[in-house]
């Protein structure tokens, strides 16, 4: 019993593992779609090689350390937090959906 | 100072402000103030962190030409942009729109139905500057698109479309006599209700809206001289000098009503119609601002 629950726990992580990397994998796709996100037309982002980033927004770092949700409130709607941010609120105004804001912050918590 | 001579002063200060013939004066205000602010901008080096906190060091030190003043700004962000101005340097070797000037004077000199033609609408074609107008009989802004189109309504022709073709061609004619001549841009409020259009221009001009959230200042004020992917922003000073404009994401000819109704979609809104109350009242707003700066039209841009 007790090696059943080990194996069922490695493949629990494992699985969370893979699902969390094509959920980043999904979430980079979003951040560098003109059509999606377009996170690119303002920020760069530390670490990764991206074409022409704009200089509109700071170059994203250290986003791994940030919790979830306030890398998702911050996608969501920027305003609650910084109120003259220029940064258009994805989730509020309808630009990306839940799953899609998800998607982005598991790419965002990729970010060193 | 005495109680009486500060409250004789604020008096007179009123009275000055109220008088008539000041009806530009809020206008002149911001024009300064925005030259200013500009030319601060790109002075030099030193201060570029303050106006360009998420710019790198390399990009601020390499492709930025400091110290622009004044004209510079007529050619937009080629004024400030090192790299942009040598590809259209370039360009303006062998300029895309030369036979549209040949042919806008075709469109000018060419006779309508009833035997007149535009000649008997504009005696002289160096008017470029001289539009967005105040027409203080009809009470609303009047650019030089609409004056064409009436031109042509008057003498029982078909108005023309309001964004690129003969419309476009012809103005580049305008424009090209405007610039020969050394025509600067020269846009009069002269009532109140003139003022008034130019207040709501200018609302707009700076009001957020749309799906992205944006204002035309955040990025052609606040944002002017920062990129968006690999563009950078063209100022709000000297933004209407050169239009029609030859633009390579065309490849043809297009009026300032064509271009503002893109800079529209691309932050996200349902465009106004080109030639309308909106458009021409922003306009208005936008091309007094690049008052006194030369014509330099028709040109080239990406």
């Amino acid at each position: 019993m007790k090696r059943l629950l080990i194996v069922a726990a490695t493949v629990a992580i494992s699985a969370t593992t893979a699902v969390a990397g094509d959920l980043a994998k999904e979430g980079e796709k979003i951040f560098m779609t003109k059509k999606l996100g377009n996170c690119l037309a303002c920020h760069a982002v530390n670490g990764k090689s991206v074409n022409g980033p704009g200089s509109f927004g700071p170059k994203l770092q250290f986003l791994s350390s940030w919790p979830e949700q306030a890398l998702y409130d911050k996608v969501y709607d920027p305003y609650t937090t910084n109120p003259i941010s220029a940064m258009p609120a994805f989730g509020k105004n309808g630009l990306l959906d839940d799953n899609q804001i998800k998607a982005v912050v598991a790419f965002l918590k990729t970010i060193k | 100072m005495s109680k009486k001579l500060i409250s004789s002063i604020a008096l007179i200060s009123v009275a000055t402000f109220l008088s008539a013939g000041d009806f530009n004066a809020v206008a002149e205000k911001d024009r300064k103030a925005l030259q200013e602010y500009m030319e601060k901008k790109f002075s030099d080096l030193k201060g570029a962190s303050t106006f360009f906190p998420y710019s790198t060091k390399d990009e601020l030190e390499k492709n930025f030409i400091w110290g622009i003043k004044g004209k510079d700004f007529t050619i937009g962000s080629y004024s400030f942009n090192k790299g942009g101005k040598s590809q259209y340097d370039e360009i303006n070797e062998m300029p895309p729109y030369e036979d549209a000037i040949d042919e806008g004077k075709e469109i000018y000199e060419k006779k309508f139905a009833n035997g007149k033609s535009f000649k008997d609408c504009y005696p002289d074609p160096a008017i470029a500057g001289d539009y967005p107008k105040f027409d203080n009989k009809s009470k609303t802004v009047i650019t030089l698109t609409n004056s064409i189109n009436s031109c042509l309504k008057d003498n029982g022709e078909k108005e023309w479309k309001k964004t690129k073709g003969k419309l476009a061609k012809l103005e580049a004619y305008f424009a090209s006599t405007s610039k020969e001549k050394g025509k600067k841009v020269n846009v009069v409020i002269d009532s109140k209700e003139a003022a008034e259009a130019y207040e709501r221009g200018k609302k707009e001009y700076y009001t957020q809206r749309g799906y992205l959230n944006l204002s035309c200042a955040s990025c052609h004020v606040q944002g002017a001289g920062k990129r968006v992917r690999n563009e950078y922003m063209s100022p709000l000073l000297g933004q209407t000098t050169h239009f029609p404009v030859y633009r390579l994401k065309w490849e043809g000819l297009g009026t300032l009503e064509r271009r503002l109704k893109g800079c529209e979609k691309d932050t996200g809104q349902n465009p106004h119609k080109p030639g309308t109350k909106w458009q021409n009242e922003v306009l208005y707003f936008v091309a007094y601002m690049s008052n006194g700066l030369p014509i330099d039209g028709p040109s080239v841009r990406k």
